[in-house]
């Protein structure tokens, strides 16, 4: 399985942590998919997100926005993919679509079969097996105004994932009190940090911190 | 008064708008006098509020400063009230003998502008123009001038139903609908959306500066652009005759698109100044005819030149539509006729390109001549040809190529950019075999294919392949909700043309490449991302636009005006879908707002539609 977590940010703080998804990859001439988390404005993210990865010589992309119809033309090239980045936004609104779409069950399937799968901030909580980090903290959660009862979600790993994490008291007081309760480690992970997931080697880049059963960890294998 | 108001008087300091004393009726146009316009006293009318104020526009046109916030506030509300919540004093009101409080009452008179109308039984727009408007002067800002009117200003002696029931009516007399001078909030609000949409999409149009609602859904309307003058007001001297008058409204416009800047390098000497105009009037009228056409925008361009301003832009958003597929044989049915298509609105924009010809003869020798003897006139072969170039470069445009491309390409293999052009409009212009239906307000044989569809994953699915897709597939992704069975069913025309369509469209993608010296794979990607923005999935239509209208109505009581700017704003955004546009984003896509996203989804149900 491999997988990268992004906690967020712009290209600029991701650009190293860019580099390593596609060591992920592996080929000269990946092709990746850009999935928005919704279609709004999503082409110029696309853009953003291709001028960026065109930098490490990249050609071949998609953007494929699933809250709009598609067609299955397009989505047979989407699963050829080498890459899918799933983008930052509502984790409410993405998750609804993705199972909507069909297209949850297609990206575990293709997880499966060796793809990169990639997510940023939301993306990132969509791998996850639950949801739940994105309705805290109160200053800064996603509404969940699709009103999904059911927050299970891809269930590729085995932790919670949290991101734009500020190393501060009132992010870890948050955090310390919902690890109380969760049964799985919370990974949380700064803008510009990452964690990558190569086959079962897990590997944190940058600073990541885990909480977990009321306690904070630091957590080390840093690449930087 | 509650602790919230009491804290926004302490906090709020007065201040004054001393640009709007400056719109007060007068006009450079008033000296031309009574061929021109019917001038009208004003009075306060009392009794309305700001529904909606163009903060943007305001302060393009320096009505209010730069760094105004984009808020409202007593001050700038009383300057808008006093400046346009103004009625006519009008035929009806001086043979009743009404009487004003004098506080109310304008110091200057304000023109109802004539105009040619083709509704008008005399065709020589001697009764005939601003039936329910008044202009309420021109601003001037860092070297510009902008006109303003206002629509649902009362009844004017030039309004069709004054002509043909001959008598003058009060204004708001609610037995006579459209002559009854007032104009509605929600025509005022559909204009406001869908203007300030094509503005931002580079179309030429009219803006609505602001909206004033009064009691019973009645509104002023107000329109601002750079110059409001129609071809209708110059049409209608043209057929009565009037040199002097017709001398002066040509001369004006020159002069005002000179000193706008509009147009640079306008020659000196009188007889080339209008061999000027006329050159340029054939140009912008190809132009707007070409983008028109590619745009699918609906106008109801006539002979006599209304519905149209001068410059090619949109005025009177009350039939303007844009369709989401070529619905080139929509008629919008006015009752006593229907209107042209789209498809007609090329030959009419020639004809008002040959009345400018004969009206510029006219002005040369003095002697009117009749309007067939300029059938051949050069000018129309200008037209033609410019008609063709900026159907050209508008083809490149959607397709995804950038300006150096598209240059490169006209300029190295023209016949290329043409022969995939061929292609294209085959499949644009497919009908439906169900042939002619009834629509809600008009007749339509359906269109059956999305181009924009095809257009952006085309290089997608290209970049990936490396090879031609499929024709099921082709027709899989182009093929609309309008498409039965039968409309798919394969041809071996369509089949050649399909066949043309991926063949061409490659040869443009390898003739950049190696002209621009980048590889193919390089040359698909610029173009995808481009695509993907020129033709997204959800673009507005007519038919978006009055429901999306029609529920903001149902919402607006509890919407002030600067929500109501806001959401104007964020969705004008949305469909903005210029590539070349300096767009600044987050790190992570932005989620509308539950109320924005009700919009989107009514943009999506009717992206194919009228």
């Amino acid at each position: 399985m491999n997988l990268v977590f992004y906690g967020g940010g712009d290209d600029n703080d991701n650009s190293e942590l860019n580099s390593e998804c596609l060591k992920l990859v592996n080929k000269k001439s990946p092709r990746i998919t850009y999935i928005p988390s919704c279609s709004y404005d999503s082409e110029w993210h696309f853009k953003k997100f291709v001028d960026h990865f065109q930098k490490h010589k990249v050609t071949q992309f998609i953007h494929f926005p699933i809250d709009v119809p598609f067609d299955k033309i397009l989505l047979s090239e989407v699963l050829k993919s080498d890459l899918i980045h799933l983008s930052g936004g509502n984790t409410y609104y993405f998750l609804k679509h993705l199972r909507k779409s069909g297209m949850a069950k297609l990206l575990k399937e293709f997880v499966k079969r060796g793809g990169v799968l990639t997510g940023l901030s939301a993306g990132g909580i969509i791998m996850t097996p639950i949801i739940t980090t994105a309705s805290f903290p109160a200053w800064d959660r996603d509404e969940n105004e699709e009103k999904i009862k059911n927050h299970k979600s891809l269930d590729l790993v085995s932790f919670e994932f949290f991101p734009h994490y500020v190393n501060s008291r009132r992010y870890d007081q948050v955090l310390v009190n919902y690890s109380k309760k969760s049964k799985r480690p919370v990974y949380a992970t700064p803008d510009g940090s990452g964690i990558i997931l190569k086959e079962d080697e897990i590997t944190f880049f940058g600073k990541n911190y885990a909480f977990y059963k009321g306690k904070k960890f630091i957590l080390s294998q840093h690449l930087t | 008064m509650t602790a919230k108001k009491a804290k926004i008087k302490q906090t709020y300091k007065s201040q004054t708008y001393p640009k709007f004393k400056t719109v007060n009726g007068n006009h450079p146009l008033k000296a031309i006098g009574d061929d021109y316009s019917v001038e009208y006293k004003v009075r306060k009318r009392h009794g309305g509020k700001v529904a909606a104020f163009n903060f943007d526009l305001a302060k393009e046109i320096g009505l209010i400063p730069q760094g105004h916030p984009n808020q409202m506030n007593p001050d700038l509300e009383a300057s808008i009230l006093d400046t346009f919540a103004i009625i006519i004093i009008n035929e009806f009101d001086q043979m009743n003998n009404r009487k004003f409080p004098e506080e109310d009452i304008k110091k200057h008179t304000y023109m109802a502008t004539r105009y040619l109308q083709l509704q008008h039984p005399t065709k020589l727009g001697k009764t005939s123009g601003d039936g329910r408007s008044i202009w309420n002067g021109q601003v001037k800002h860092k070297g510009r001038s902008w006109d303003i009117s206002s629509c649902g200003t009362g009844a004017t002696r030039l309004s069709p139903a004054t002509h043909t029931k001959n008598k003058f009516f009060e204004s708001g007399d609610p037995t006579i609908s459209y002559g009854c001078g007032y104009s509605e909030i929600d025509e005022g609000m559909a204009a406001l959306f869908f203007s300030e949409i094509l503005h931002a999409n580079n179309v030429g149009t009219e803006r609505v500066l602001g909206l004033i609602e009064f009691e019973k859904g009645y509104s002023v309307n107000i329109r601002v652009h750079e110059n409001l003058m129609r071809p209708s007001h110059i049409f209608n001297h043209l057929k009565q005759g009037n040199y002097d008058t017709l001398s002066s409204l040509v001369s004006h416009y020159i002069d005002t698109q000179e000193k706008n800047k509009t147009w640079s390098k306008v020659p000196k000497k009188e007889t080339d100044r209008l061999d000027f105009f006329l050159d340029r009037q054939s140009e912008v009228f190809a132009k707007m005819a070409a983008d028109f056409e590619d745009e699918y925008i609906f106008c109801w361009l006539d002979w006599d030149g209304d519905n149209i301003l001068m410059d090619g832009s949109i005025i009177d958003y009350g039939s303007v539509r844009q369709f989401g597929l070529y619905h080139s044989e929509y008629r919008y049915d006015d009752v006593e006729r229907f209107s042209t298509s789209i498809i007609e609105q090329k030959s009419k924009a020639r004809y008002i390109v040959q009345t400018f010809a004969q009206i510029v003869d006219y002005l040369k020798s003095k002697e009117k001549k009749t309007i067939k003897e300029f059938t051949n006139d050069k000018c129309l072969k200008n037209f033609d040809e410019k008609f063709i170039q900026y159907k050209d470069e508008k083809i490149l445009y959607k397709v995804g190529f950038s300006k150096k491309h598209s240059d490169f390409l006209l300029k190295k293999d023209l016949k290329l950019v043409q022969k995939f052009r061929k292609a294209f409009s085959y499949f644009e212009m497919a009908k439906s075999k169900k042939g002619v239906e009834k629509v809600a307000d008009g007749i339509n044989r359906s269109a059956i294919f999305c181009m924009r569809d095809i257009l952006r994953e085309l290089p997608q699915l290209y970049l990936t392949r490396n090879e031609f897709i499929t024709q099921d597939e082709f027709i899989e992704i182009i093929k609309s909700n309008y498409a039965t069975k039968k409309d798919l069913e394969d041809t071996a025309y369509r089949k050649k043309q399909l066949s043309d369509f991926q063949k061409y469209y490659w040869e443009l993608v390898r003739k950049t490449a190696k002209g621009m010296r980048q590889s193919e794979s390089k040359v698909l990607l610029d173009v995808s991302i481009r695509s993907s923005i020129v033709n997204k999935y959800d673009r507005v239509t007519g038919d978006s636009i009055t429901t999306i209208v029609d529920r903001l109505m149902k919402k607006r009581p509890k919407i002030n005006s600067e929500e109501l700017y806001e959401i104007m704003k964020e969705f004008t955004q949305f469909q903005t879908l210029d590539p070349d546009q300096d767009r600044s984003t987050s790190s992570e896509e932005r989620r509308p707002s539950k109320f924005m996203t009700g919009m989107f989804k009514i943009v999506r149900e009717y992206r194919e539609g009228l």
